[in-house]
Formats: C-alpha cells, sequence, structure tokens
C-alpha cells in the first residue's frame, strides 16, 4: 500500500532552492502560497517535515490530508489529528499557532 | 566515572557568544528581560530569526553578575552529556561548586536528578547572583533532559534565574511554574521590530531609506528580526534602495527566499563559495574550513565576514570558533545543494578526528552517511563513552549503524548491549543486540577480545537474573574467567555479578569467597555499583551464617560508601539494608530491623519481576514475622511466592520461602486466631499503605504500576474489611489493627 499523500500550505511564493528541502515532494508557488504535496510514511516522517518547516522560518497555513490517485479515500485512513492531539507534542503547538 | 576515562566537554557550547557588530541594542526589550529578576525562568519564545540569541546575549554583556551559558544541541538528549556541560561551567565559577555534581555524573545508573540537587547546592555555596542561559532549548526533545532541567528550575536558588530561547513551547512543566508566578514569557510579538527600531537599524547600516519605505519594510517582513538584517545586507549596496524597497514589497516571493537570492548574487563569488561550503559546517574554526576548502586563508575571510555580516557568529571570546546563525545557515545548505555536502562533511569529520574531537566527527560523518567512519570512531572510543558516563550518547550512535555493519565490529553490539543493560532498557533492546553480538563473535572470532566476551557475559548474567539463576551464574564465570583473560578493567563488577548470583543459587561460601575477592581488590572503590554490592553482599551472608557483628560492619560500609558515592538512592545499596536487617534481628532490634529490610525492599522494586526483588520481600517476611507483624509477613510472602511461580530456576528462594511460610503457621498458632477482622488481601495492604502517604489514587495506581480502576477497587474493599467511611477513618483503623509499616527512615 503506498503511503497516505498530504498536502502542506506555506506563506509566501518559494523559489526553486527550496526544493531540495522537501525530497520527494512536489513544491508548487502560487499566489503568494508554496504548495508542498507528497507522500508522507508516517508520524515521525511528518515530524520532521514540521521541523524543516520551523528551521527554514516558513509559517504552515494548513496541513491536508489527501485523497489517493485512484480517488477512493486511503482504506486505512490516518487522521492527521490523531498523530498531533498529544499536548506535549510541539507540532500541536506549530499547528495550533497557524 | 572511571579514571581516565572521559568525554572532554566542548568549549564551544559553553563560552558566551560574542555579539556581531551591527546587531541593534533593544533597549525596550533588555528592560522587558530585567524586569524578570526574581522569577526563576525566562523564556524566550520565537520562531527562527527573531532575534533570541542575540536578546539574551546582549543582555547578558550589561549584567553585572556571572553567567553561565550553554549552547544546546540535539546531543543533550543525553543527561548526562548536558549536565555534565553545566556542571563544568558551575565549577568556573568557584572551585568545588560543580565538582560533586561531576562526580555524581560519573556512577553508572545514579539518577541524573542527585547531580542536579548537587549542582543547585552548589549555586546556593556560590550565593551571588548568577544568569543561567540554555540557548536553543527546542533541541532537546528527550524527557529525561527535559525531565532534569525542569527538576532543577523547580529547585532554583533564589541567587539563580534560569533564561532559555526555544523555537516551541518547551515541554516541561511551565503550567505550575506561571501559576505561582516563576515564569516570564518573551515571544514574537515582543520580539518584532517595531518601525522606530526597523529605523534605528537602517541609519546605524548607513542606508538612507524614505520613512515611507521603512514602514513598507516592516509591513511586507512583518517585523520579522532576519528578514530585516537581511535586507539591511542588501540595501546598504543598493543606488537606489528605496526603489529595491519598492520592487520588494511587490513581490508574492517569500521574505526569506526573496532576501537569500539579492544578497547572495551581490556576493563576490569567491565569498559566496566560502559561505555555502562552510554551511554545512555546526561550529567551525578557520583551520576546520581550511581543510574543507582547502584554502589557506580562511582565517582572513571569517575575519572580514565576522565585520561586515551580521550572520557569522563568533562563539567565544578569541574567536576561535564560528557559527552561522541558524536560518541563515539553513538558507546556504539549500543554495549549496544536497549532493555537494557530503563530501565537505566527510573531509569535516576527517579533520575533527584527527583534531581529537571525537563526538563532532561522528557527527559530520553520520551526517555524510558514513556509517563505517561512524563505526571505527565508536571502536576507537567505545570505552571513553560508556565508562566516561555517556551512555546514552554511544547506543544511540550503536542503534543507528545498520545490523551489518555492527557485524564487522564485534565490539560495538558488545558494548552496545552493556550499555543498554546499564540503562535498564526493555529486555528485547538488549536481547537484539546480544543476537548481533553473539553472531559478530561467530564470524569474526579474531576480532573479538576478553573486554567483548565479559561485557556480553555479564549483561546476560544481569538480564537472565530475571528469572533462570543457574544459567545467571554460568554467564558470570564466564564473564569472570574472560576478565581474568585479559579485560581486568571489569574485574570488580563481573566478580560482584558472580556472587550476587551465587547468594541466590544458594552457595554461600563460594558468594562469599567471591564478593571477598572483589572488595579486596585496590580498584574497588573506582567501580562504586560493583562495590557497593559486594559489600552488600558478604553484609547479607555473615548475618544469615551468624557473623553478626562483621556483618553489621560491611552493611554500615556499604551504606556510608553508597552515599558519599550517589547510590543511595540505587538498587546496589539494597543487599546492604537487608544484610543490616538480619543482623538487628540476631541483637534484638526489631524496629531497626524492619525499617531496614523495608528500605532494602523499596530499593529492588522494579517494573518486571527479577529474582532480587523477590529475594528482599522474603528477607521482609522473615524480619516480620520475627516481629509478629504476621498479616504483613503473610502479604509481603505471598507477593514473593507469585514472583518466584514466574521464574524458570528461582534458585534457593523456593527454599527460603518453604521456611518463612512455615515460620509464619508456627507463628501464628503461637498467637492463636486473633483476627478480629477479614484480612486484607497483600495488594490491598499495598493500597493501605499507600493511603497513609496522602498520594492521590492516581499516583498511587502509578507507584504501585496498576491502574486507577483496580486502585479504586481495592480502596473500596479496605473500606469494607475495615468498616471505614473515609481516607482518614480507615488509616486509623489500620493503625489500631497494626497493618500499616513503620515509616521509613530517611536516606
Amino acid at each position: 500500500m503506498s503511503a497516505p499523500r498530504y498536502r502542506l500550505v506555506i506563506a509566501g511564493e518559494l523559489g526553486p532552492r527550496y526544493a531540495s528541502a522537501f525530497d520527494g515532494m512536489t513544491v508548487r508557488a502560487h499566489d503568494g502560497e508554496t504548495e508542498i504535496t507528497g507522500p508522507i510514511i508516517d508520524p515521525s516522517h511528518l515530524h520532521g517535515l514540521l521541523e524543516r518547516v520551523a528551521s527554514l522560518g516558513l509559517t504552515l497555513h494548513s496541513l491536508t490530508p489527501l485523497e489517493t490517485e485512484n480517488g477512493e479515500s486511503d482504506p486505512q485512513p490516518h487522521t492527521p489529528t490523531a498523530w498531533i492531539t498529544d499536548p506535549n507534542h510541539s507540532i500541536h503547538r506549530n499547528l495550533e499557532g497557524s | 566515572m572511571q579514571p581516565g576515562y572521559s568525554i572532554g566537554v566542548i568549549e564551544s557550547k559553553i563560552s558566551l557568544p560574542r555579539v556581531q557588530p551591527g546587531m541593534l541594542r533593544r533597549s525596550r526589550l533588555l528592560e522587558i528581560v530585567d524586569g524578570g529578576a526574581g522569577v526563576a525562568f525566562t523564556v524566550v519564545n520565537a520562531p527562527v530569526g527573531y532575534g533570541k540569541t542575540t536578546l539574551l546575549r546582549l543582555w547578558c554583556i550589561e549584567r553585572p553578575e556571572a553567567v553561565i551559558w550553554m549552547t544546546l544541541d540535539a546531543a543533550d538528549d543525553d543527561p548526562v552529556r548536558l549536565w555534565a556541560h553545566l556542571a563544568t561551567a558551575v565549577e568556573r565559577l568557584g572551585e568545588g561548586l560543580g565538582a560533586r555534581a561531576l562526580a555524581c555524573l560519573g556512577v553508572r545508573g545514579a539518577p541524573v536528578e542527585t547531580a542536579v540537587d548537587e549542582l543547585m547546592n552548589g549555586l546556593v555555596a556560590y550565593g551571588r547572583p548568577v544568569a543561567i542561559v540554555l540557548d536553543d532549548l527546542h533541541a532537546v526533545g528527550s524527557e529525561r533532559s527535559l525531565g532534569s532541567i525542569a527538576h532543577a528550575i523547580e529547585r532554583l536558588p533564589g541567587n539563580a534565574r534560569v533564561l532559555a530561547s526555544t523555537r516551541s513551547e518547551p515541554a516541561i512543566s511551565v503550567a505550575r511554574l506561571r501559576a505561582r508566578g516563576a515564569l516570564m514569557e518573551v515571544r514574537a510579538r515582543e520580539l518584532a521590530f517595531t518601525v522606530d527600531e526597523a529605523r534605528e537599524l537602517i541609519v546605524s547600516e548607513g542606508i538612507e531609506l524614505s520613512g515611507e519605505s521603512v514602514a513598507l519594510l516592516v509591513e511586507r517582513t512583518e517585523g520579522w528580526p532576519a528578514g530585516l538584517y537581511l535586507a539591511a545586507l542588501w540595501l546598504r549596496d543598493l543606488d537606489d534602495p528605496d526603489e529595491g524597497v519598492r520592487a520588494f514589497a511587490g513581490s508574492a516571493r517569500h521574505v526569506a527566499d526573496y532576501l537569500t537570492d539579492e544578497v547572495l548574487t551581490a556576493l563576490a563569488p569567491q565569498t559566496k563559495d566560502f559561505l555555502l561550503c562552510t554551511s554545512v559546517l555546526g561550529r567551525f574554526t578557520p583551520e576546520l574550513c581550511d581543510a574543507v576548502l582547502g584554502r589557506e586563508d580562511s582565517a582572513a575571510v571569517l575575519a572580514e565576514l565576522a565585520r561586515s555580516n551580521m550572520f557569522l557568529v563568533a562563539l567565544d571570546a578569541r574567536a576561535e570558533w564560528y557559527r552561522y546563525h541558524h536560518l541563515f545557515g539553513e538558507l546556504l545548505q539549500l543554495e549549496l545543494g544536497r549532493e555537494n555536502a557530503p563530501v565537505l562533511r566527510r573531509r569535516a569529520a576527517a579533520w575533527c578526528r584527527e583534531h581529537g574531537l571525537v563526538e563532532e566527527s561522528i557527527e559530520y560523518a553520520a551526517a555524510a552517511g558514513d556509517a563505517e567512519t561512524v563505526a571505527e570512531l565508536l571502536v576507537e572510543n567505545d570505552r571513553e563513552f560508556v565508562w566516561g558516563g555517556r551512555i546514552e550518547q554511544f547506543l544511540g550512535w550503536v542503534r543507528w549503524l545498520p545490523p551489518e555493519l555492527l557485524l564487522g565490529h564485534p565490539s560495538l553490539p558488545a558494548a552496545g548491549a552493556f550499555a543498554a543493560g546499564m540503562l535498564a532498557r526493555p529486555a528485547v533492546d538488549v536481547q537484539q543486540l546480544l543476537a548481533i553480538a553473539e553472531q559478530a563473535r561467530r564470524e569474526w572470532p579474531q576480532l573479538w577480545s576478553p573486554y567483548d566476551e565479559a561485557v556480553v557475559e555479564v549483561t546476560r548474567a544481569a538480564l537472565i537474573e530475571g528469572g533462570n539463576v543457574g544459567a545467571a551464574v554460568e554467564h558470570a564465570r564466564r564473564a569472570v574467567a574472560a576478565a581474568r583473560a585479559g579485560a581486568d578493567v571489569l574485574s570488580v563488577g563481573v566478580l560482584a555479578s558472580l556472587a550476587q548470583a551465587l547468594l541466590f543459587a544458594g552457595d554461600l561460601d563460594e558468594a562469599r569467597r567471591i564478593a571477598l575477592q572483589a572488595v579486596e581488590r585496590p580498584d574497588a572503590p573506582d567501580v562504586p555499583d560493583g562495590y557497593v554490592v559486594s559489600l552488600g553482599l558478604l553484609a547479607l551472608i555473615d548475618a544469615e551464617q551468624g557473623r553478626t557483628e562483621s556483618a553489621e560492619a560491611w552493611a554500615r560500609e556499604a551504606i556510608r560508601f553508597a552515599r558519599k558515592r550517589f547510590q543511595a538512592d540505587l538498587w546496589t545499596v539494597s543487599l546492604a539494608h537487608l544484610g543490616l536487617a538480619l543482623a538487628c534481628i540476631a541483637t534484638g532490634r526489631l524496629d531497626e530491623a524492619e525499617r531496614e529490610a523495608l528500605r532494602g525492599e523499596r530499593l529492588r522494586r522494579s517494573p518486571q519481576p527479577t529474582v532480587g526483588h523477590a529475594h528482599a520481600l522474603l528477607v521482609l517476611a522473615h524480619v516480620r514475622v520475627a516481629r509478629s507483624r504476621l498479616e504483613r509477613a503473610a502479604s509481603d510472602l505471598e507477593r514473593a511466592q507469585r514472583l518466584i511461580a514466574e521464574f524458570p530456576d528461582p534458585g534457593r528462594l523456593r527454599a527460603i520461602a518453604a521456611t518463612v511460610e512455615q515460620d509464619l503457621t508456627t507463628a501464628r498458632e503461637n498467637a492463636g486466631s486473633g483476627h478480629v477482622v477479614e484480612a486484607p488481601s497483600a495488594a490491598e495492604l499495598e493500597v493501605l499503605q499507600c493511603l497513609v502517604t496522602g498520594l492521590t489514587r492516581r499516583e498511587i495506581g502509578a507507584q504501585l504500576y496498576i491502574s486507577l480502576n483496580t486502585v479504586k477497587t481495592h480502596t473500596r474493599e479496605l473500606y469494607r474489611k475495615l468498616d471505614a467511611t473515609s481516607r482518614a477513618d480507615a488509616v486509623a483503623r489500620a493503625e489500631a489493627l497494626g497493618l500499616l509499616d513503620l515509616t521509613e527512615s530517611p536516606g
């Protein structure tokens, strides 16, 4: 089974140099925002990605799970909120602030 | 810490960084931080680029009092590394102030909180005001490190305050501090530049900009300091800065992206190249840059950059070590591109290795994906890490290496298993490394040293102590043989391990002989855990065999030494308390006997069933029979028997249990059947004991490793059996019926 896909939206349009910061994901800038889409295999992958966002000084506008390519939703849906509701977890705060 | 084994501190982590020229003195913010005098904990909490470190550095420079500065990084997830650096810094405030904490950190298994307490005592002794700055607190993620920092803040003496910079809410319990006014927070909204401050910056950089443009700049960057400093760097070389700001404001590009482009484009190609290539270095000296770039003029380039570019930070007063501002470093690395980084990092690893910077060279090699070099460096330094107390850090690297590579370096899985055992990691983690070590030993017998053999066997002996006493004896014997064959440094520890296994197996005479060998070695006091266990074994065996005076002397020596060497709260001293308890019975001091036995039993408790704990329960039951506290004795015996039933080979414990049971029956017959109430079960009695302490039911559950619901059930049953209607009532009834333990003696 392929990993569930997600979309992160970042404030501001990012140039091509940022592509290498988000390996394996598609980076697309338009209308004053940047969309980063791609598979996120597990919570620690997500955590790492959000840390990248923070260490590059980027502001996260939203994080959304996407439906799989064939249009069906993931047969075993990973609810992103289940990963991020641990109150001791910094990701939670990153999202709360957005 | 074993003599001769220690990992040094990284100087640039604890030196006060210099403030770069061009940094604005922001009196508005300095006053906010000043206002926190008397507040224990000040947190400067904002995303990257908000000037957190700069603010704290400026504040420190203007303070009359002493400052301890510590730059945290991910390796501080090992609390021993973290506190070794802080204790070293405190020691430099005055000789002896951090020495006890440093000594404590070297004791394997000692809770790091004990070292923290010692360090707080050092600060009290210092007496004068001191500020402790924890820069980049967000880099630390481990519960053990964060817990130890919280512990320190809770116990901070009045002459000290802690200030931290962090990108995310620190995962330490700030809510309680906030509630009692012991917390001050400075956040992004305060740190953002006002238009006035931006104008001040622009003017100080000699840039001529209209008021309108300054306002536009602040609006476009939202006052983000990194954005404004980047803008200043760019605008000061423009002929028409107002025009530049207008173009910038009209663009939808990300602030940092846009400005980095502008700044990098304006640089001379050689300077740009220098910045990009050195961006992979966390901390660097001119020599390291020369080595990585293959040039010889890095000192001059760095000196020039330090004058003109506010994103280069000199980490110490002598300007030996530098780093880039975190964000600027990240942006440079993006520009450098991934494919170019590994070769640069490999060169950095090689240079650090040549210069004895072990940790740094391992980190660079790991970042370059060069697992082979990481393995080699660990093989060269494993004893420094393991015996120097940096066990977690070492284990983290071992676990990072792929198993195939571990196989080719047998001493790594061996030392890794030893480390995991010392850290009381789950048995399956230890087993996994033991299995790799076993395979490595078969495949590379010529690389397998007596030291590897001894640490593997002693780890196995300790592991199987959880249930198979006979096998533990065998493994411990092999460990002793290996230590004799060529790992003398391990002798005291493995002898203690063998003596303990022999005690549980029932061979008291040989156990005594081996324990004596351990304590008579001149290096015994240098191995505090092995020494304390051996002394305790001698106390216990002499007491059992009727040599009361000598038993008491061994026990007192063990307890005295343990207290001196920070082991008073560790399981290692349990045997000495049990031995002392038996000696006390022989001389009729029954109250003292029960106190000692209880302390010995408490120290042996653990989430997993262990032979040591079952044994301690039996000694406690025996003591309580002698004291005619028969209900409590029956409950201790029942708990011990429950544990024993789980062990494949409990050695002599079954025989001891039978004797205690017999004594109990006899005592009950003599006492007649005098049960006035339905006797509470063993589990209920444990809960009863906790009810006295005033713990909440949730805390009782946590302490006894049972669920909240189980606590509730037991409490309900206790109330029924004691005919009580409240906690106080139940405690009073239990007291009257003699169901409660004596309070434990302190220490």
